[in-house]
This record gives C-alpha cells, structure tokens and sequence, in this order.
C-alpha cells in the first residue's frame, strides 16, 4: 500500500469523494448550503483531471501503469486511457451543467454522488485486467446508473425507463457470469491473458456468445436495444449525455476485452461485430426517422452510431490494421463529444421550455421551431452537434467515420468494402432526420412555447462552448487526438496479436 | 450414454436459466420479475460453482460466487424499491398498465 501509482488516484478519488458528496447533501440542509454538493462534485472531477494528465504523461513515455493488490491486479494501457479520457471529460461537464438544470429538484445529492461514482467505475472497467474483475466494475457502472436514469422518482415515465432498463441489463449480466463461469470451469483462470494462452476449446465459443449478448445489452447491439431510447429519454439531460457518450461505450470496451481474450477460439468475431453493425445502423437509422421527440431521436443516432464503431473494429479484428481501430476509436472519442452535446443542447431548450416552468413534458420536434431566435447558443450548438452527427466537413464526426470508411477500403475485400458503402449511405441517411431539426430551429417562425421560454442560465452555456470548439478543432486537426486514439488501438490490436 | 454429476449440473443450469427467462417474459407483476431475475442469478451461482468444482478451483469459486450474490443483492433491492415507487405513484405493480414509452 505504500506507492500507490498515479493512475489509481483516478478512480480512488471520484470514488472516496461519493460518499463525502452524498454526506455534505444530508448534513447541510440549510438553504445557502444546498449547492455544496455540486460544487463539490465539478471540484472532484476537476482535480481528477491532474493524476489523469500524469497518467497520460507516463503512458506516453512508455511507462507500464500497473497496481496489484493480492490477486487483484489494474493495468491501465491506451484503451483504459481513452476510455478514462471520456468519462472524466464528459463526467466534468455534465456535473457543470446539472447544477442549474437541477436546481429546483430534490435528492440532488444523490444525483451528484451516484454521478461521480460512475465516473470512477468507468475508469476502472478500463483498468481491469481479470475477467471477474472486469464484471465487477461492470455491474458497478450499472447500479449507479438505474439509479441516474430513474431519477425523477415522482414520474411515471422515468420509473418506467428505470424499471426496464435495469431487468434488460440484469439479464445481460447473468449471461456475462455464466460466460465466466464457463471460461472458468474449462481454462481454469480468469486472468484474460491466461484466457488467451490457454487451449482453444470448442464450448469457449458459448462463453463468447454468452459476453456478445450480455455486454451487448449495455453496448446496445441491435435485438438488445430496446431499453436505450427509453432509458435516454427520461434520465435528465446530463445523464442522456453521460449514458449515450459514455456508458454504452464501456459497454463496448468490456465487450471487446473479453472477446480479445477469446480471439483465438473461433474466425467469426469479426463478421459477428461487422453484421451487428450494419443491424445497429440500419434500425437505428430506420427507428430515428420516425421520432417525433428530440431526444428518442438523440437515442436511436446512438444506436446507429454504435454501429459505425462496431464497423471499423470489425474491420480491425478482421485485417489486424490498425487504421480501422483507431477510426473505431476516435470515432467513440467523438461521439461522446457530438452526442454529448446534442443531448446537452437539447437538454438546455427542455430546461428553459419545460422543466423551468416545473413540466416534465418531453422536448417534441415541433417545439424547436424557431429557437434559434430567443436561444441562438443553443440552437447553433445543437445544430453542430447533429451535424456532426451526420458527418458533415468540417466537423468531428466527418473525420472519425472517414478514418473508418477508409481503413474499410484498404482491406481489399469485397465484402468489407461493401460494408463500408453501406455504412456511407446510412451516413448519408441520418442527414434526413437531422437536417429538419436544424431547418426548424433556423427556418421556422418561433412557436408560442419559444416565445414564451425563459432565459437560459449561463452556467449551462459553459459546457456547450466547450464541446463545441471541441467539435470543430477535431474535425480540422483530428491528427490532434492521435496521442489517445493511437495507444488505445494499439492495445487493442496488441490483445489479437499476443495470441 | 450415462449421466455424469456435471452434465447434470449444466442441465439443471439450463434448465434454471429457462425457468428464470420464462418468468421474465410472463410476468406481469413488477415483484414476479424481480424474483424471475434472481433465479437466473442462482443458474449463474450454480454454474460458478460446478466450474469450480470442476477445476479444482472450489475456493475461489466460492469467493466469486459470494461476490455474485453481493452484487445481485443490490440489483434486487433497486429493482424493488423502483417497485415501491411505481405502486406509490401510479398505485399498481402491474407491467400492462405502465407502457407509455413505445417506439
């Protein structure tokens, strides 16, 4: 115990500091005192940015950021780093915002605590080396958010979301133990690089399956989707933002640390992660056009966009390049950032429109016509987002999903390459349920519910701005984000080949 | 072909994990669902188990499956305390009558 390294700050902080949050929210109740755990918890993740920047340091320099205790071991590589990256980054912003967006709720402490505790888990996913380990944190990450996404206790729907969204994900994670249990009885360890030395067994197959369906509840693999547009829909804004930028992607990142250690076993990953991500485009797509509410919509783009990540790994697992994992991986970068600040945006308009005026109604497509007049950071922060979103130049998104597309293309196969062609044209799909949203915020005469909103606070513009320069600076130098997106697809890639 | 102890074993936590699925699916009571999940839970504990058993590895099955438990402890008491909420504010348990998010 006595050197604890830097990276393990990272996830002891926002950890230790939950309790401490949720404690400051019970002790001072008195009225002067009810913003204490908000800034208590933009304070912790903003310190959590300095052992984040010395890990990142030291991973660059080489070092092996490693930490045993008795069996239990972490080890943070590339993946654990991007993955940290955007739980810190995204977790920050989000505590920032939700101090006025939730101002006027009860239990915020618990929000606060339940929020930064997530951050923490997430970070370790990233970290854990050993299969259980990793369904740990896993199952951890997915308590604290039934709790998140169920947060308007008094609202039917939101209970709703929550109920479902925690039945789906249970399920799911029996199927994950019951994978381990397999992995367990036939290899006898746990460890996933013991998994990966070990015999090929034909019933490993099973375990594979097992993870592809429970880890893809979380990460929202088509068939196991249908809590995601619920879930995103009724959690406040900020926790849209963190499950769709952030969550779905651990999901994601633990599927693909326990499918690298069953790399060997069988050829077909890399088909099954490929056709999951033409389903998930597809129906994402198809599903998004007929939403008339803005953020079912914001959540059925995640599912498609889920499916360009799944693509470009796909592609990776496939040719063992590493330009399509580090398009995957820039891309999932970049979808925290767009999706993030679609649903914050979005998430400003419901604020000001709705929520404000004490109605949890649901922001309806029809309620932005006109925004831009009386809301014109958030209508023209928004509107960057889903255009991102889309993929138009110059923005984030064009140049992660080109980065894909185009390590598609150099695999020489025709099937992949067809694949590619097919993921451009649902690209070029998403613009149909995108544009009008900017057309009606731009084009149409204020709607009475416009005209009649009040002012946005300024604390909530904090976030956007940000975001959004983020947004436009990565689509004009995306080779700006290499330091993290290279050393996150060379791990990934390092797992298939020490095969 | 005779039945050795662990082909029983995976037998049975097949046959837990149908009953457990089959209850999801017909359930209407928030309760009844919530239990349905803990009988998938006891399919994975018995598989942890008889891995373990298995390969020698009884200790650390044990551990694990103890972890298990924890954790599915947790899951249970949200899922029913999200239970007591729903019946206090919309005064049934019954899955049919809260379906407003389609789509």
């Amino acid at each position: 115990m006595s050197q604890i390294p830097v990276f393990l700050w990272l996830i002891l902080l926002p950890l230790l500091a939950s309790p401490v949050i949720y404690l400051l929210g019970r002790l001072f109740r008195k009225p002067g005192l009810a913003r204490l755990p908000y800034l208590a918890a933009v304070l912790v993740l903003a310190i959590s940015l300095v052992p984040f920047v010395l890990a990142a340091r030291a991973l660059g320099a080489g070092e092996t950021l490693h930490y045993e205790l008795g069996s239990i071991s972490l080890h943070m590589d590339g993946l654990g780093l991007l993955l940290a990256a955007v739980a810190l980054g995204l977790g920050g912003l989000v505590a920032l915002y939700s101090g006025p967006y939730l101002s006027k709720e009860d239990g915020q402490e618990k929000f606060y605590a339940m929020l930064v505790l997530m951050v923490s888990m997430i970070v370790g996913l990233g970290c854990a080396t050993d299969l259980f380990n990793l369904w740990i944190w896993f199952e951890a990450m997915a308590v604290t958010s039934y709790l998140l996404v169920a947060f308007y206790r008094t609202q039917a729907a939101s209970l709703e979301a929550g109920f479902k969204y925690l039945v789906q994900s249970a399920a799911g994670s029996v199927l994950v133990v019951v994978g381990i249990a397999i992995i367990f009885g036939a290899t006898g360890t746990l460890d996933l690089a013991g998994i990966r030395a070990a015999a090929p067994a034909p019933i490993l197959i099973a375990a594979g399956a097992l993870f592809v369906v429970g880890f893809g509840v979380k990460s929202a693999l088509v068939p196991m989707h249908t809590w995601l547009p619920d879930a995103h829909s009724q959690a406040p804004s900020g926790i849209s933002a963190m499950l769709s930028g952030v969550v779905i992607e651990a999901g994601l990142v633990a599927l693909l640390r326990s499918l690298g250690a069953l790399f060997a076993v069988s050829a077909s990953w890399p088909a099954l992660l490929i056709g999951f991500g033409a389903l998930n485009m597809l129906l994402g797509n198809l599903m998004a056009l007929q939403q008339k509410q803005v953020k079912r919509l914001l959540a059925f783009s995640s599912v498609a966009h889920m499916g360009y990540m799944l693509l470009g790994l796909g592609i990776a697992f496939y040719s063992g390049q590493i330009a399509g994992a580090q398009g995957s991986m820039f891309h999932l970068f970049n979808h925290g950032l767009m999706k993030g600040l679609a649903f914050l945006s979005a998430g400003t308009l419901l604020y000001t429109l709705y929520i404000a005026r004490s109605h949890h109604g649901p922001l309806m497509i029809d309620d932005l016509a006109g925004a831009a007049t009386r809301y014109p950071l958030a209508a023209l922060t928004f509107s960057m987002a889903v255009l991102a979103l889309g993929g138009l130049p110059p923005l984030a998104g064009f140049m992660s999903k080109w980065q894909i597309f185009v390590a598609g293309f150099q695999t020489h196969n025709i099937w992949l390459e067809t694949m590619v062609i097919f993921g451009a044209l649902n690209s070029v799909l998403s613009l149909v349920y995108y544009a009008p949203l900017v057309n009606a915020m731009y084009r149409l005469e204020p709607s009475a519910r416009v005209r009649e909103g009040g002012r946005a606070p300024w604390v909530m513009s904090i976030p956007l701005v940000i975001l959004g320069l983020a947004i436009v600076v990565l689509g004009v130098w995306p080779s700006l984000m290499n330091w993290l997106t290279e050393p996150a697809a060379r791990s990934l890639l390092a797992v298939l080949a020490g095969q | 072909m005779t039945l050795s102890p662990l082909l029983i074993i995976m037998i049975g936590v097949i046959g837990l994990l149908g009953a457990g699925f089959y209850g999801l699916l017909v359930s209407r009571n928030l309760i009844k669902i919530v239990v349905a999940l803990q009988v998938l839970v006891k399919a994975a504990l018995v598989g942890l188990i008889a891995a373990g058993n298995y390969n020698g590895q009884i200790n650390l099955a044990q551990s694990l499956a103890l972890t298990v438990i924890i954790a599915d402890t947790i899951v249970a008491v949200m899922g029913i305390a999200l239970g007591v909420q729903i019946r206090r504010h919309m005064g049934t348990l019954d899955v049919r009558e809260l379906s407003k998010l389609k789509g």
